[in-house]
């Protein structure tokens, strides 16, 4: 009771009398749990974003061709030219919810201008492809030269696994294949042979999807999600898989 | 029934429809070519931005012709202040480089308008 009238009775104290090394180390205290709190989300993302751009590319980006995708999602006007040509050139039967890539649609009524946003999607081929740790038979695996995400179809048993790991819902079970079937940056059906571009980017008509190897300093790739002027991002970072397709707008 | 009620008849018929048409102001259009799903809306020009007819339809669009059988109705044709890029240049509206998903309503968005595809089918 003595003390509780004590407390009440108290003056504020004010700042001016607590020394310097208390006041930083309160500061210090604060911005520990702000870290903390916030390192799921962007601080994480604002980390490892700047670690991205450091001058030890070479180790961050261990694949050589390292192949990735920059989507600059403002000018993609769904016209579908890059499914039309992904179906074609990859074989992706005409069954609801088999794709290798999509375009997702966000609606933004109340924006001044346009009313609607277009998001293309594909595997991420993720540096940490959650889909690789979570297969029992290892018919889906990071390929060591490329990076790209592969699947050995022979092993696979159809478990669907792979598919609840996916953050990005970039998998679907192909019942001509009987395997489970993705998105492999047209590996097989054209970088093979010599091609560039995968089809989708290359049926782009608003040079949407910009594909290269984030690897190499002169590449386009590199050079896009290596500039400071316009953000880049990923989709779903807090899944922590690493994405190899970024995202900018301009 | 006489010659004269059916003349009539015809006549209420066609007149109707001519108001009805004029009601619409042409409704919407939806452009196919060269690329998929890009819409032009009547209402929006002629109702809510009180444009005339003869803004449009003098040189830029000719009525009752489409203008995306033409091989130059591309947006390198709307910058250089063709078709839409007469008035879409930055100082009478929008400039055609922006906004690029306001008239590019896209397949989903063809789809919603024509009242098929209920369940949004999301792949192919």
């Amino acid at each position: 009771m003595d003390n509780k009238m004590d407390l009440d009775k108290r003056q504020n104290e004010g700042i001016e009398n607590i020394p310097m090394q208390q006041r930083r180390d309160f500061l210090k205290m604060g911005l520990a749990i702000t870290g903390i709190f916030a390192g799921g989300s962007l601080l994480s993302v604002a980390s490892t974003f700047n670690r991205a751009h450091a001058s030890d590319f070479a180790k961050k980006y261990p694949y050589k061709p390292h192949y990735s995708m920059v989507m600059r999602q403002d000018r993609c006007i769904d016209c579908e030219r890059c499914m039309e040509a992904c179906v074609k050139t990859n074989h992706v039967p005409n069954v609801h919810g088999a794709y290798r890539t999509t375009i997702l649609e966000k609606d933004t009524p109340d924006a001044i201008g346009g009313k609607r946003e277009f998001i293309p999607v594909l595997c991420n081929q993720c540096n940490l492809p959650q889909c690789v740790r979570v297969c029992p038979t290892k018919a889906t695996y990071k390929d060591k030269t490329t990076g790209i995400v592969m699947m050995k179809i022979s092993n696979c048993i159809g478990c669907l696994t792979c598919q609840e790991g996916c953050p990005y819902n970039a998998r679907y079970f192909n019942e001509e294949k009987k395997a489970v079937d993705k998105c492999n940056f047209c590996f097989d059906t054209r970088l093979v042979h010599g091609e560039k571009l995968t089809a989708c980017a290359f049926a782009c008509p608003a040079e949407v999807r910009i594909f290269g190897d984030l690897s190499n300093q002169e590449d386009q790739v590199f050079k896009l999600v290596h500039q400071i002027e316009k953000q880049v991002w990923v989709l779903r970072p807090e899944a922590g898989t690493r994405p190899n397709v970024f995202y900018t707008k301009g | 029934m006489t010659l004269r009620t059916l003349v009539t008849f015809a006549t209420a018929i066609v007149l109707t429809a001519g108001a009805a048409l004029a009601a619409t102001h042409g409704g919407d259009i939806v452009y196919e070519k060269p690329v998929k799903g890009v819409i032009f809306s009547h209402k929006i020009h002629v109702e809510d931005k009180a444009l005339s007819c003869d803004m449009c339809h003098n040189r830029l669009f000719e009525m009752g012709k489409t203008a995306q059988e033409k091989a130059d109705f591309v947006m390198e044709s709307l910058y250089q202040g063709k078709y839409c890029g007469a008035c879409h240049n930055g100082t009478m509206a929008f400039a055609s480089n922006t906004r690029c998903a306001t008239c590019h309503i896209g397949v989903k968005g063809q789809k919603r308008l024509s009242g098929g595809d209920k369940h949004d089918k999301k792949g192919h």
